[in-house]
Formats: structure tokens, sequence, C-alpha cells
């Protein structure tokens, strides 16, 4: 019973997944803690996100890497788990549903990229 | 002697085409395991009711069936553990030919497709291969599998698509792949390369809970897809 | 090929409502849910400072809704939830070994969180700076 034997394309989705999986787990937590709970709730000024501050610290270098580690492989490591959690659900086929899932992770990303360029310019 | 409720799914497939379930009461102590339960009913209780067993000591991997709806050596799991009535069925994921049986075809099928045996074809194949306690220590805790099939049944996702080569077999290729003495990697990499290789994992870990012998093949199949994606990088350069 | 014959039941859709370690394991895979609420918020905010101070001011608004907060203290608890997860695996998968000898995996999650706590007081110093 040989069969054509061939290679998988995972390794390339994993890999952005393990290292998406990484930063939703190191990085995350405290973009959530400080951007979407403590400044929010007053726990921390407000001022602390004025305008003119947030721009100079999301557009700078350091912005830049805030955005590939809380943004960027984080959505890859996300739209890896909802690809394969519909498999698991038995919804849509796989061929489709991973062409869906990888595409809006690249899509959204190639968005967060564009979005720092124009803050540059 | 007190006794317990087991209620067993048989199957029948010469009387009647759906499986049914039928309640024992047997006695038991301490000691008594689900298979010596089993031994009970069709000895003195009814003959017809069908199983697999052989060593009663977790040896031959014979005995595993679903207790309670987790998968279970027979020999190994002993009535005094469960409160209440004792579900038991036929090993989940596999097609059931009578009772308590099982066609364990496709998992022999995928066992065979990662060449689970040395393979060295150096010209000094008559001396012996020598191994240092550190070579040794790389692949000794996945090479205790007993080839029971729990890991299979403990696997949603052999359960979902049952050409997944499944947590056994590609621990089996990785136990292998680790061994010195061995050069057979890169025959059994295209098998742990392809989509139902370790690919379709999603390190659900169950077979490492259900697996008697404590192998953990959900740490060998996940540490196969960084050999794999290796092998993918290797592959880029070489051409 | 096997001979599927006798009786093969389907797996249904449902099957990890009937075991506590696979729903364990769906709602690890649900983390990303709540996760990919807070990237969406995170991309608005990107974009409402390209476009201007009122438009900033908005988007500080919206993450002040009681459901915007409620959904993203649901997020950190689904990426700390992940964390748990995520660093008990990875000494099963990448065993590290220093001078031949297996690092304990215990000494490995322990350092993952630290990298987690350190990333915590990174921010802390970011934010706090010049307030």
């Amino acid at each position: 019973m040989e069969k054509r034997i061939k290679r998988s394309d995972e390794p390339i989705w994993w890999a952005l997944f393990s290292a998406g999986g990484v930063c939703f787990a190191v990085f995350v937590p405290a973009a959530i803690l400080f951007i979407a709970l403590l400044i929010p709730l007053g726990l921390l000024p407000v001022e602390t996100l004025d305008f003119e501050r947030s721009r100079s610290l999301l557009f700078s270098f350091p912005g830049l890497i805030f955005i590939g580690a809380v943004i960027c492989l984080p959505l890859f490591h996300a739209m890896h788990r909802i690809r394969h959690g519909l498999h698991d659900l038995k919804l849509g086929r796989d061929k489709t549903n991973k062409i869906i899932a990888y595409g809006a992770a690249m899509l959204f990303s190639v968005v967060a990229l564009l979005g720092f360029v124009l803050g540059n310019m | 002697m007190t006794t317990k409720r087991l209620s067993i799914q048989r199957y029948l497939p010469e009387q009647s085409k759906t499986p049914f379930w039928q309640d024992f009461d047997v006695p038991f102590d301490d000691s008594t395991s689900i298979l010596e339960a089993l031994n009970h009913i069709k000895e003195d209780m009814d003959g017809s009711l069908s199983y697999r067993w052989s060593c009663r000591m977790a040896i031959c991997g014979s005995c595993g069936v679903m207790v309670n709806g987790e998968p279970k050596l027979g020999c190994k799991s002993f009535l005094r553990e469960y409160p209440g009535t004792i579900k038991i069925e036929p090993l989940a994921h596999f097609p059931v030919q009578k009772d308590l049986i099982i066609d364990m075809e496709i998992f022999l099928e995928h066992l065979a497709a990662v060449q689970p045996y040395l393979i060295n074809d150096s010209e000094d194949s008559t001396q012996t291969h020598k191994q240092t306690p550190a070579q040794l220590a790389k692949y000794l805790k996945f090479s205790d599998c007993i080839n029971c099939g729990l890991c299979y049944s403990a696997c949603p996702q052999f359960g979902l698509n049952p050409e997944f080569l499944g947590p056994a077999a590609l621990t089996l290729a990785h136990r292998y792949n680790l061994d010195s003495r061995d050069q057979g990697k890169a025959q059994r990499m295209a098998q742990l390369n392809r989509e139902e290789g370790v690919w379709t994992c999603t390190f659900v870990g169950y077979c490492s809970e259900v697996c008697p012998k404590s192998v953990d093949p959900a740490a060998a199949v996940n540490q196969g897809k960084v050999e794999s994606a290796k092998d993918l990088l290797i592959n880029l350069f070489k051409r | 090929m096997a001979k599927h014959v006798g009786y093969f039941p389907e797996l249904k859709r449902n099957w990890w409502l009937k075991n506590r370690y696979f729903m364990a394991y769906m709602a690890r895979e649900a983390t990303v849910l709540p996760l990919v609420f807070f990237i969406v918020c995170l991309l608005a905010g990107l974009y409402s400072l390209l476009l201007g101070p009122g438009s900033w001011q908005g988007w500080l608004h919206f993450m002040q809704n009681p459901i915007t907060i409620a959904i993203n203290l649901l997020a950190l608890g689904a990426s700390l939830f992940h964390a748990a997860t995520f660093f008990t695996l990875f000494p099963r998968v990448m065993p590290l070994r220093v001078g031949g000898r297996a690092i304990p995996a215990k000494w490995i999650i322990l350092g993952q969180w630290f990298g987690v706590l350190l990333v915590m007081a990174l921010f802390a110093w970011v934010f706090g700076r010049g307030m």
C-alpha cells in the first residue's frame, strides 16, 4: 500500500504559531494589564496615554517590536488555533479554513505594519 | 461478598446491527481487576461475551477497553476505584468486530509505516553496536510502548481522521530516530513530514495521560514536529 | 486496507463535552478568542493615532466602556491561562540540556514566569517614566 508521500507546509505555520504563543504568554499579559485595564480604569493616570506621548511611543523602534510581539505574531497564533478549532468542531473544509485563517493573519499584520509606516511619515 | 454492577456494551453482528447494553452484577474485593470481572462473567454468567486478553500484568497490551469513557487496560484497573455502576465499552475510534473486540488493522498499518525497528546497513553489521548510557538515556523513556492502542482511543485527532499516524507510531518513529545505532531517520522523516504525520497533532495531551507505561507520546510527537521543521529547513538549503 | 465491517460510530462534533480533559483542551484553544478582541482594539488604537487627537480621545473612551473592560479582563485571564499551559508544554517539546544534563522542567517553567514579570516591569517603567 505505497502512497505518494507529500511534505506538509505546516512547519511554516507551526513556527509562526509557536513564536506567537510565546508572545501571547510573555508580552500580551502586560500589554492587556496596562493598556486595556489599568489606564482605562483610572488606576494609572489617563495622561499616561496622551496623544503626543502615545505617538512617540508607538511610532519608534520599540513600537515596531511591540507591533510584532503583541499584534502580528499573536495574530498568527490565534488564527492557527481557530483553524484547528474549526476542524475539531467539524466546521467547514480545512483547506478553505486554512486559507481564510492565515490570509486574515497576514492581512491584519500588513495593516498594522502599514499603520506604523504611515505614522513615521 | 459484595457485588458491583458492570454495564457492558455488547455487539453481536449475527444478531443485530446495533450494539446494546447488558448489566452484570459481579462479586468483587479490593484486588478484583476489570479483566478478572470480565473473566468471571464469561466463565459463570454469559459465555458469549468476547474480549481480548493475555498476560494479566500490563505487558501484552491486549485488554484495552473504555472504562467509564476512559481508555484503560482491564488488568491494570480495579473495581474498587469506581463507585457506582462501571460502564465498559470497546476502545474508542476503532471499528468494533464483536463486543469488546476492535479491529486494530489501521493501527498496525500506521506502525508499519514508520518502520519501528533498527535500520543499520553499515559494513560492520556483524559487530555488536556499542551504546553509552547517555546515548541510551536519549530514547529510553520512549521505548516502553506495549502497543496497547489506548493513546489512539484518547486522541480526538485520530478519531476525526483515522489516516493520522497517531501517538504510538509517531513515538516509536521518534524513539528509533533518537537511537545512536539507527540510520533510518531519513526514511522515517518522509512519513513524519506528511500532513497525516506529526502535523495532524494539536497537543491535546490526553494520550500521555492514559498511557499505562508513562511513555509520554505527546512529548515525542511534538519533538517530532521540531525535527520535521528542521528537516524542512535542511531540505531548503540542500537545493 | 482495514475492512470496516461491524460497528464504527462516527466521532460527533460535541466529542469534547464528554470528558473533562477535552473540555480543558477546548478552553485552552478558546483563549485566542478574547485575544483577537484585544488585538482588534490595538489596531483601532493604532489607526486612531494616525487620524488625530480627537479620534484618539474617542478610542480612549471606547477602551473605558465597561463591556470593553470586561472582555479585556477576560483576555488577561485567558492570556495567563494560556501562559500556564504553554510554559508546561515547552520543556516537553524542547527538553533543554546543559553540559549533558537535562534542566529540570520546573526551572524552565519558573524561568518563563520570570519573563512575564520582567515584561510587566518593563511596561511599568515605560509608562511610569516622566509621570
